[in-house]
This record gives C-alpha cells, structure tokens and sequence, in this order.
C-alpha cells in the first residue's frame, strides 16, 4: 500500500508526495524532500519515518512546533486523513488504496461521493480562491470557561469541567450556591457547538447576563457578568494544555 | 417515569441516483435513543457499516443504561466531562467505532467502509447529543434552530481556524472530505454536548442527503410548520427528492412533548431503585 503526504499550501499551490522511501524531510532548506519556502518554517523542521507499518512524524525542534489535528507534537504516528500544520501549510497524510485509484479524478464525476481526495483541478482553484495570503493557521487549542466569582466571594475561579454545569443549592450541583431564594438548580452552563450557553431553569431565583434578566438561555461571551440570585461572577474562557 | 415524553418518527428514502441506501436509523421511544448514520464504502460495505453501528450503540446503550453499570467499567470511559448516560454513548460509539475498524482491516470486502454517526438521548432533565462526520442534529427551541452537532469535515475545520467563510464553505466540494467517522481509524473522540431540555423541544437528525438540499432556516419552517411527526419526515424527504435527491436521505425527528417536571412526591416512592435517575431529578 502507498503511503501519501499531500501538501496544501495557502499560496494556492497543492503538490503530492509519494512514499518511496523510508523517510520524508519537511522544512525550508532545499535539500528537504518536501521544501516549503516560508520564514516560518524552520531549515529542517520535521521528518516522517517508515518504521514497519508505521509513519512517524517528527519535529526537529522546530521553532514554531508542528502541529497535527491541530494539537503540537514532538513525535506522532501518522494515520490516514492526519492534518498536518508546518507554518501556515496544512499538509494531510493519505494512506489508502481507494484514495490512489480516485485520486486524479475531479470530484464531480465521483458523484460528489464522500472521499478524502484534496488534489483536484477543481479544488486547487477553490483553495487559491480562498486563501488569504499571509493568514497564518491558529494552533487551534481547547479552551475552558471559568466563572471568577466577585463581589467578596470565597468562591474564587471554577472552572466548567463538565458539558453541563448546574448551579444551585442542591447537593448534586456542580456549582454550590446559598441564599434564601437559591433554587435546587437555578441555572445550567452548557457547553455547545457554538460555545458556552447558560440556561434559566425556571424557578425563583433570578438569573442575569450584564445586568439583564434572562429567561431562557443566551450564549456567553468573554467577560460577561452573570448574576444568579445574590451571586456575582465573570465569565471568560482560557487555553488548556 | 420518563420527564421526556417522546413522539418520534424516521424516514429513510434511496434518492434519485443511488442503486443501493447506505444510512441507517433507529428509533427507540422506550430508551429514549434516537440514531441515525451514514455509511460510506464500496459495494454492500456502507450499509453494513452504518447498519452495525446503529445496532452495536443501541444495544450497549441499553444493557449498560439497565444495568446501571458503573461508568468505570464502560469501554473507553469514563470521560468526567459527561453524565453517566454520556459515558454510555461515549462507550458505544467508540465500541462500535473498534468493531467497524477491525471488519475493515481484515475483511477484504469490508476495506475502506465507515460510517457517521448522530445520537440523540433523552434521560429525566438531559438531552445528550453525540456525533462523529457530518450527519448533523437540530435542536429547535422557541422559534430558533440550533445545531447540536459538530461536522467533522475538512471545510467545517477551516471555518472553525477563520480560513474560509460559511459561504465558501457551503459551496465548496470539500465538504465530504471527513476528518472523523466510524472504522477509518482505531480511535475516535465524538463530540457530546449535554443540554437541559425546556418544554416543546424538536428535534430533527439526518444525513447530508438533506443537509446539502436544505438549508437550516428551511429545516426550522418546516418543523414549525408541521406538527406530526411522520408527516414531517415525509416533507423533508419530498423535498430532497424535488430538489435532485442525489444521495441517499435519512431524516429522524423527534419532539417532546409537554416535558413533565418531575415534582418530589413521587420521589420518596421511587427511592433507591433509580439512584441515578432520582438523582436527576432531585436536583430540579
């Protein structure tokens, strides 16, 4: 079976490289098997390695790191549809048989099938089109929401660890909450696609977002406050390893 | 006692230009469990792959879920982000992710075939949403149609890292490109979100037979305009077939209706015979 490394630079050029070897240089010296011309990428950033089965990528300390699924790695085996991130370049590691039949073929005619293919004529254009040169790809990392509490609290910074936070006076809650007209479970925080939600749960205790009462739910935002009964708190969301 | 009182329904239509269907569905109203997948690969492959998934998440779900089996002792987990009924997707997912993965690795019918996923659970005071591809699921709540789903594709992933817009992404024949499914690799991490649920909540999953016909804003009229489950499903496949239906269609739409709020009397009842689920409760 071959194994494929296929680079797709923003400049809009995409080359593939073919495993014909047992081992693939990455960086921005010529003498790399895969030589990208860009500052910020090192001389000799990376390598991938054949071991046996295996396709171990490498960084060679690089200055700016290597990134694969948007995670910084030293060392990684390689798996098919792996998004590899050198600098402002993604370059994907393609490893079936399936994919090097179709691969010259436009997309169109596999009857808009879902593939893995990236080189195409068709979506060369459609990535020229969309690159915007000079945009270097973010290290996409986690983040978590933190409620900071104010106002005095011995609360301090919580962090939301769970898909769904509930805060109130119930033992059960994540969050912990007194107060005379405390509810069992006065509000939720959720975790959704689209970020942190936070939730009225329909009893007593009065929920506000910058000073407003809600009633159902709202996206949060970066230092927003929220009030729940007699409790302060900020809102933010910070990087975790 | 169930808070979620379901009416559920699921449709699944070949299309227009496909021999064989490739999805699957399943519906269980006494679980609360809600599935629909998208297989991919040649010849019988993508049925058998979508097919074994929807089966091997149903019956973990339900024999870890009646069992009340300790989240400890569930394949892969736990994941202290999730619920217990979480950690039970969670395990089922990745279970079945093992089982399609090793068909595909030593069968050589089987080579290249996966799947999506989208599951959709309801447990007194959760919905749990959990998928992997690009099979997505809908939550329509007071007039607004959320996504409570994550498409793992490529274009997905360059919207999220501000390379590309929503336009562009929508137009672009890179949206089939996956970056996670079911037997492409060993491990897979789903996505699962966990939500309260509110009164009147809809919900619609399908694969991207409608999805790539339809836009949200269509899907959240038509639901709003269609009460009926079953007749709902029909709808959204009549329009995919009106439009072309290229693929294969799958639509599964679920509402709860009237969300009973569990109130204490019957709780002492009930008393330690539903630990977990009294547990739910009590915290309302």
């Amino acid at each position: 079976m071959y194994k494929w490394i296929k680079i797709v630079r923003t400049e809009q050029i995409i080359n593939r490289y073919s495993f014909n070897k047992d081992n693939l240089t990455i960086g921005r010296k010529p003498e790399n098997d895969v030589q990208i011309d860009n500052l910020a990428v090192s001389g000799h950033h990376a390598r991938v390695d054949r071991t046996g089965n295996d396709y171990i990528l490498t960084d060679l300390q690089s200055t700016n790191g290597t990134f694969v699924n948007h995670k910084q790695i030293v060392s990684h085996t390689l798996k098919h549809g792996d998004n590899i991130q050198i600098g402002k370049h993604v370059l994907i590691f393609l490893a079936s048989e399936k994919q090097e039949a179709g691969a010259e073929e436009p997309v169109k005619e596999r009857d808009l099938d879902k593939t893995m293919i990236l080189d195409t004529a068709k979506q060369r254009e459609l990535i020229a089109k969309q690159a915007k040169p000079g945009t270097a790809v973010p290290a996409a990392s986690e983040k978590i929401g933190v409620l900071s509490a104010l106002g005095g609290s011995d609360l301090g910074e919580i962090e939301l660890t769970k898909k769904l936070t509930r805060i109130g006076k119930a033992d059960t809650s994540e969050i912990r909450l007194s107060g005379m007209m405390m509810g069992a479970t006065a509000a939720t925080i959720s975790k959704r696609p689209s970020g942190y939600t936070i939730a009225f749960t329909g009893g007593r205790t009065k929920i506000k977002v910058n000073g407003n009462v809600i009633h159902d739910s709202v996206p949060l935002k970066d230092f927003d406050t929220i009030e729940i009964g007699s409790h302060k708190f900020q809102f933010y969301q910070k990087e975790t390893k | 006692m169930e808070t979620a009182l379901a009416r559920s329904a699921g449709l699944t239509d070949v299309g227009l230009k496909r021999d064989g269907n490739e999805d699957a569905f399943s519906i269980d109203e006494s679980l609360n469990l809600y599935i629909v997948a998208d297989g991919m690969g040649g010849h019988l492959a993508g049925e058998v792959a979508s097919r074994t998934a929807v089966d091997l998440i149903n019956k973990s779900y339900r024999k870890w879920k009646g069992s009340e089996t300790p989240e400890e002792e569930i394949f892969g987990c736990p994941d202290v982000s999730l619920s217990r009924n979480g950690n039970y997707i969670l395990g089922g997912i990745q279970f079945a992710n093992k089982v399609i993965h090793e068909m595909a690795t030593h069968r050589k019918e089987y080579k290249g075939m996966g799947t999506t996923i989208a599951v959709l659970a309801f447990i007194p005071g959760l919905i749990i949403s959990a998928n992997a591809g690009d099979s997505p699921i809908y939550m329509i709540r007071n007039g607004r149609i959320e996504k409570i789903s994550k498409d793992h594709n490529f274009v997905a992933e360059q919207v999220e890292m501000g390379l590309m817009t929503e336009e562009e992404a929508a137009e672009s024949p890179m949206k089939h490109v996956l970056t996670k499914n079911l037997g492409s690799y060993e491990d897979l991490d789903p996505d699962i979100f966990e939500i309260v649920p509110a009164n009147n909540d809809r919900f619609v999953l399908c694969s991207d037979g409608l999805t790539d016909l339809v836009t949200d804003d269509e899907i959240l009229q038509m639901v709003e305009d269609e009460q009926e489950p079953e007749v709902l499903c029909r709808n959204f496949i009549d329009i995919a077939l009106k439009r072309g239906g290229h693929d294969n269609t799958t639509v599964v739409t679920v509402s709860l209706s009237g969300t009973r709020k569990p109130k204490a009397g019957p709780i002492k009842k009930m008393g330690a015979l539903l630990g977990d689920i009294s547990s739910v409760i009590l915290k309302k």
